[in-house]
């Protein structure tokens, strides 16, 4: 046998396991539940329970809210956490010391806890609305809101988020920061044509970590969200265990993975074209 | 990077992924041994799992009452499983039908106990045992139509009823006929509160109340699902009446949501259920101002069922217990425990917990309407929510 077939044969040797447990735990119960969500209740297999996923109003809506409410939260968590991390990585000082030891501490709350605390903080009568009332501001509706669900999603992903792009950033090394700030390059270019391309790909993990993460959200859109419309792992949980139509259930559950896997092929993407270029 | 040592790290990778398979088939291996150990415990004395689930007053009930039945019947061991209410009572129920189907009896679940949607579903995948009095002689004390109700396929040990619960400090003449709640709800926009039917017993009661408000007393009793074209006028009212709940059109989760809201003065008159409102009452939860109020004719008050898995094969022990369940004397602690109503009929108790219930106890209605259950919070979902 050839040293090159030998090499191939253990290459393939060693990603078997992991790619069985793949196969066991992720893509046969999506094989699963694809088939399952063909079945339209009279025996027959066909696209039924995804048409009713997109004719019917309620159904529709949850969609529509649910990438709503996940590209804001992206937009809005990407935002804070490349600030935070520039700021804490340019920055020296009491301040910087201060959010360094803080910002981790939402990781270590559990999500019920905080979300109840959230209600507290912000339902109609809660704490801020009552500190608020002392000057003559009356608070929006927040919980029982889309508002109320984005912050709370703000709160789980910012730490998470921050801690990646803050080790992409202290990987950046402080010459080139400084060679071009030397030669005059100001603020928003430093940025837009050095700091970003340096974090791009880990910007992409963050990336692809929040919108999984907020678009399959339960507990504090259960908790704080609207009747209607609702995120769809809400009304997945509906569908599945109060409605009892498993069939529909694994209908939304395909679709919210395929939702996910068209961020992730664009992920899985770039990550081979960066592979290529190594070689 | 080029590894040194390929078949070290092979076998790693290996190992690592096999522990991790053989991790997912653990539950069915811990689950074998259990049955054996109970095999081995049953030689002297007759052992059987009851399922039961619901809030810690649910638990702190059987804990009280299974001491006094073994007492009696020392040659009886009833193992108590409590499942902490929304942590897994349907994969209960799935492990009973999915037991039956695999051929494997009983699934170690003997008794369970749940609402009328359970009792409904197994009579339809047919694994309920079928009750008799000859069995369990004091099944008669329990009223005829609720038992023809469920075809004697369950026992109704308990029962609470749903009734409004509200702020004597805001509002001295409570509504007492749905006509004058439903009026009062529009006269006081967002004071009142009901929560998602599909996710508490107190919203889909009024719901269920408002949607046969029309209706035919006898159409409360059936699960045909014809009567679906009459729900309209129902549903039309609930639309209606969306503007001028809490928050024009917010329905918190869970029975507790409303409460909550009763609780800091957003709203002041719920519908909720009169063992928590009791419950919270005495523990101070809720503050002392909040009075309960039944309408006529009343809100649905569900009893609380035990069902008996068909597949088990200690029914003669399971009815032993049942027959004490429904004695006298535990229904009198099932009523102290649970602020609730007993599940026999009140003639066959004492003339200190009949005088108890006097007037109340003919204060609510039984609804029976199956699988319409679920098909009134699936259209409540697409109508009253989705606006």
């Amino acid at each position: 046998m050839s040293k090159e077939a030998r090499q191939s044969i253990t290459g393939l040797a060693m990603v078997l396991p992991s790619f069985a447990i793949l196969l066991i735990v992720v893509i046969i119960p999506i094989v699963q539940s694809f088939i399952m969500s063909l079945s339209n209740g009279s025996g027959g297999y066909d696209l039924s329970r995804y048409t009713y996923l997109f004719t019917d109003k309620g159904m529709r809506s949850n969609i529509v809210f649910t990438l709503r409410v996940t590209a804001i939260t992206c937009v809005a968590v990407i935002l804070v956490s490349y600030t935070l991390a520039i700021y804490m990585r340019f920055n020296q000082g009491p301040i910087v010391n201060l959010i360094r030891k803080t910002y981790m501490i939402p990781l270590f709350i559990p999500g019920v806890i905080a979300t109840y605390g959230l209600i507290n903080l912000l339902g109609n009568h809660g704490w801020l609305a009552r500190m608020l009332e002392v000057v003559g501001i009356t608070l929006p509706r927040i919980i029982f809101d889309e508002k109320g669900i984005i912050i709370a999603n703000l709160w789980f992903n910012i730490p998470f988020t921050t801690m990646l792009l803050s080790s992409a950033l202290s990987g950046i090394p402080s010459s080139i920061i400084e060679s071009a700030k030397d030669v005059g390059v100001g603020r928003l270019t430093l940025f837009t044509r050095f700091i970003f391309p340096l974090s791009y790909k880990t910007f992409l993990v963050a990336l692809t970590f929040v919108f999984m993460g907020v678009i399959g959200s339960f507990t504090a859109p259960y908790l704080i969200g609207a009747n209607s419309p609702q995120m769809l792992g809400v009304s997945m949980q509906q569908v599945f265990s109060v409605f009892q139509e498993r069939e529909q259930a694994a209908a939304i559950a395909f679709f919210s993975f395929l939702l996910c896997s068209v961020l992730g092929a664009f992920y899985i993407r770039s990550m081979a074209e960066e592979e290529k270029a190594k070689i | 990077m080029r590894m040194k040592k390929p078949f070290l790290s092979l076998l790693t990778v290996v190992g690592l992924s096999v522990s991790l398979l053989a991790g997912c088939g653990n539950g069915g291996e811990i689950k074998s041994t259990t049955t054996g150990g109970n095999a081995a415990a049953s030689s002297d004395q007759v052992k059987f799992n009851f399922y039961f689930t619901g809030s810690q007053n649910v638990k702190d009930l059987w804990d009280s009452l299974e001491p006094m039945f073994e007492k009696q019947h020392p040659d009886i061991d009833v193992n108590l499983v409590y499942i902490p209410s929304g942590t897994g009572a349907e994969p209960t129920y799935d492990r009973i039908v999915a037991a039956k189907k695999a051929g494997k009896g009983s699934g170690d679940i003997d008794l369970y106990e749940d609402g009328i949607t359970s009792v409904a579903q197994g009579t339809k995948d047919g694994i309920w045992e079928q009750l008799n009095e000859k069995d369990i002689p004091n099944l008669s004390k329990v009223d005829t139509d609720t038992m023809k109700d469920v075809d004697n396929f369950a026992v109704p040990y308990r029962s609470s009823a749903v009734v409004l619960a509200y702020d004597s400090s805001k509002i001295s003449n409570p509504p007492t006929t749905l006509d004058e709640l439903l009026q009062w709800i529009k006269a006081n926009p967002q004071q009142f509160a009901y929560n998602d039917p599909s996710t508490g017993g107190s919203g889909s009661s009024f719901v269920q109340t408002i949607v046969y408000k029309d209706l035919p007393e006898e159409d409360i009793h059936n699960s045909d699902p014809a009567i679906m074209e009459k729900w309209d006028g129902g549903f039309d009212t609930l639309k209606e009446i969306g503007p001028y709940v809490y928050g024009q059109g917010i329905y918190p989760k869970k029975n507790q949501g409303t409460l909550d809201l009763l609780m800091n003065g957003e709203v002041s008159l719920i519908p909720a259920w009169s063992d928590m409102v009791l419950q919270q009452l005495n523990e101070g939860l809720l503050p002392d101002t909040i009075k309960m109020q039944q309408i006529t004719p009343g809100f649905n008050g569900g009893p609380t069922y035990l069902m008996v898995n068909q597949e088990s094969d200690k029914k003669e022990a399971i009815n032993e217990f049942l027959n004490f369940v429904l004695s006298p004397e535990a229904q009198e602690v099932i009523v102290d425990k649970m602020n609730g109503f007993p599940g026999i009929e009140l003639s066959n108790m004492s003339q200190e917990m009949q005088n108890k219930f006097d007037g109340v106890a003919e204060g609510f209605r039984t609804f029976n309407i199956g699988d319409l259950g679920t098909e009134i919070n699936k259209r409540w979902q697409s109508d009253v929510a989705a606006k």
